[in-house]
């Protein structure tokens, strides 16, 4: 779909950058789970940015990680509340139609199975809560792909500064 | 019933909505009829027979042309007897026509591909499926001939004409906009008909119901993509299964991400990644070497070699990267004129001025230290 390599690529540069901006920021030493957690933050953040706020899910992400504080995030603090009153008011124009009859038959059973893991599924990805089943299906592709290339980044960045510190075991 | 036939109609131009009325009247009248000893009147009630052969032949595309062989001579020979401008009012319809009505309804209830109750029950019971049939067939004719808006009308106009015996089903479709009840009503209309067809014909007309076929086969479309993009969701078929796949796969996916944030922030004591550092590690293959892909593609010194250079880390991409590294030590002296030319190229676009101060030391370093790995001094008066 999109060009993975120019997307990788992206989303190392920025999350460099943050993670340098981070670190000049904190000078003092940070413990390890604050650390993992500045990383993970600004991985996300990154990954979100690589998609330019043109997704859902990355709005939602980068509208969290401003709303918990978070000094990175500075400028999009605007967006994220005007996407959060957005998305109640989605949620407030689509109430539930509460079916009266209870209907044990098969197709009952899926229907209500499949709504269960839909919900579920919006759980998982961020600013999903209050997306329609046709985009829903979009976005979750959206974001296993930057998912995909974010670990892949990760994981080069893992193996190189392994390297760095015990060159050839 | 069949005065308005006359009142309303000018000979054959009636209108289809018009027609399909006469027909369910006249088709009530004669489930009506059964239950009286009706006299056998020899007159073949042409009118009814002319109505139903005008509505055959002003709907081409009917389904059920078919069907209609054995009733064809008989009524065609009433309808070229009377003349077309009237329609003489019709006695109590002889047995004769009511068996043929009852073919009729089997004819049509066949082409609807649904078996009906046998015909020997009592009237009553059969009364309702008929009805329901000929509505459906009614439906169907309409859709097969017009798709316009007269089609709701009759959808809609027919179950208030004709009375009010079991109506359920396709009817409702056309009337709710409400999609649960469509769906409901679709589920009822299967039961006592064993259709396992969706009842497409009073969907289709639906403008609510088009637009939720659409959305759900653009659904389904996108759910193919997934089935891609998601290992082992090929053998899996059906909603839910595929969800659940879909769910743990994210799932595993941000726990990797996890993981890995936490073995980045293990190894590093401080949050310093020195990008020089790592490009001289040389274990980013396709990110390095992809970096002056697009970006110094002006400076490249020697594009050959980095072709080269490009190939053989994506083939190598796949392994273990610690092998990767080893087998950049040899062919390190081609790379090691590129590595210096990556890191310079990146710290060039980043905009941060930070880096640059930071970068002169480490570009030193990372020189020192290449020159420290025992490469060939060659390379460096050649580059």
């Amino acid at each position: 779909m999109r060009n993975q390599r120019s997307v990788k690529q992206e989303f190392l540069r920025k999350w460099i950058t943050g993670l340098r901006r981070y670190s000049c920021d904190e000078k003092k030493n940070m413990s390890f789970l604050e650390r993992k957690k500045a990383i993970k933050l600004s991985a996300d953040i990154a990954m979100a940015s690589t998609r330019d706020k043109t997704t859902r899910w990355s709005q939602a992400l980068i509208a969290n990680a401003s709303s918990s504080g978070d000094t990175l995030t500075g400028s999009s603090k605007n967006n994220s509340s005007r996407s959060r009153k957005k998305m109640l008011m989605m949620r407030r124009r689509r109430p539930k139609v509460k079916s009266a009859k209870k209907e044990m038959s098969a197709s009952c059973i899926a229907k209500r199975l499949a709504e269960k893991r839909t919900r579920k599924l919006k759980n998982l990805l961020p600013g999903g809560e209050s997306i329609d089943e046709g985009c829903l299906v979009e976005e979750t592709l959206d974001y296993i792909e930057s998912l995909r290339a974010q670990i892949e980044v990760m994981r080069y960045l893992v193996t190189a500064s392994q390297l760095i510190i015990n060159p050839y075991p | 019933m069949l005065h308005c036939l006359n009142s309303n109609a000018s000979g054959s131009e009636m209108t289809v909505l018009e027609r399909q009325r006469a027909t369910i009247k006249w088709q009530h009248n004669n489930n009506h009829h059964q239950g009286y000893s009706s006299s056998s009147s020899p007159s073949p009630s042409s009118s009814s027979s002319i109505s139903l052969v005008q509505v055959q032949s002003s709907s081409p595309a009917c389904l059920a042309a078919g069907a209609w062989p054995k009733l064809d001579n008989n009524f065609l020979m009433g309808f070229t007897s009377s003349p077309s401008s009237g329609f003489p009012l019709p006695p109590p319809p002889p047995p004769t026509t009511s068996a043929a009505s009852f073919d009729l309804n089997s004819a049509i209830s066949r082409t609807s591909s649904c078996p009906l109750p046998s015909l020997a029950e009592g009237k009553e019971t059969t009364t309702p499926n008929n009805k329901r049939k000929t509505d459906k067939f009614h439906n169907t004719k309409v859709v097969a001939s017009d798709n316009d808006n007269k089609d709701k009308r009759v959808k809609v106009a027919a179950p208030n004409d004709s009375a009010t015996v079991g109506k359920k089903g396709t009817q409702d479709c056309g009337d709710n906009s409400n999609k649960d009840n469509s769906k409901v009503s679709e589920v009822q209309n299967q039961k006592p008909d064993y259709i396992h067809v969706r009842a497409r014909r009073g969907q289709a007309t639906d403008s609510h119901s088009l637009a939720e076929r659409v959305r759900r086969e653009k659904i389904s479309e996108r759910m193919k993509f997934l089935q891609d993009l998601v290992p082992g969701c090929n053998k899996i078929t059906g909603k839910a299964g595929m969800l659940d796949e879909i769910i743990n796969y994210v799932q595993s996916l941000q726990r990797q991400v996890e993981f890995l944030s936490m073995k980045l922030a293990a190894v590093n004591p401080r949050l310093d990644f020195n990008m020089d550092d790592l490009f001289t590690r040389e274990v980013f293959p396709a990110c390095a070497a992809s970096f002056p892909a697009i970006e110094m593609s002006p400076n490249m010194a020697n594009p050959a070699s980095y072709l080269h250079f490009n190939s053989s880390q994506q083939i190598d991409a796949g392994i273990n990267p610690q092998d990767i590294s080893l087998r950049r030590t040899i062919s390190a002296p081609v790379s090691a004129p590129e590595t210096f030319l990556d890191s310079s190229c990146f710290t060039q676009t980043l905009p941060s001025s930070t880096w640059e101060g930071d970068f002169q030391n480490l570009y030193s370093v990372a020189f020192d230290q290449a020159r420290a790995a025992s490469f060939p001094s060659q390379l460096f008066t050649g580059s």
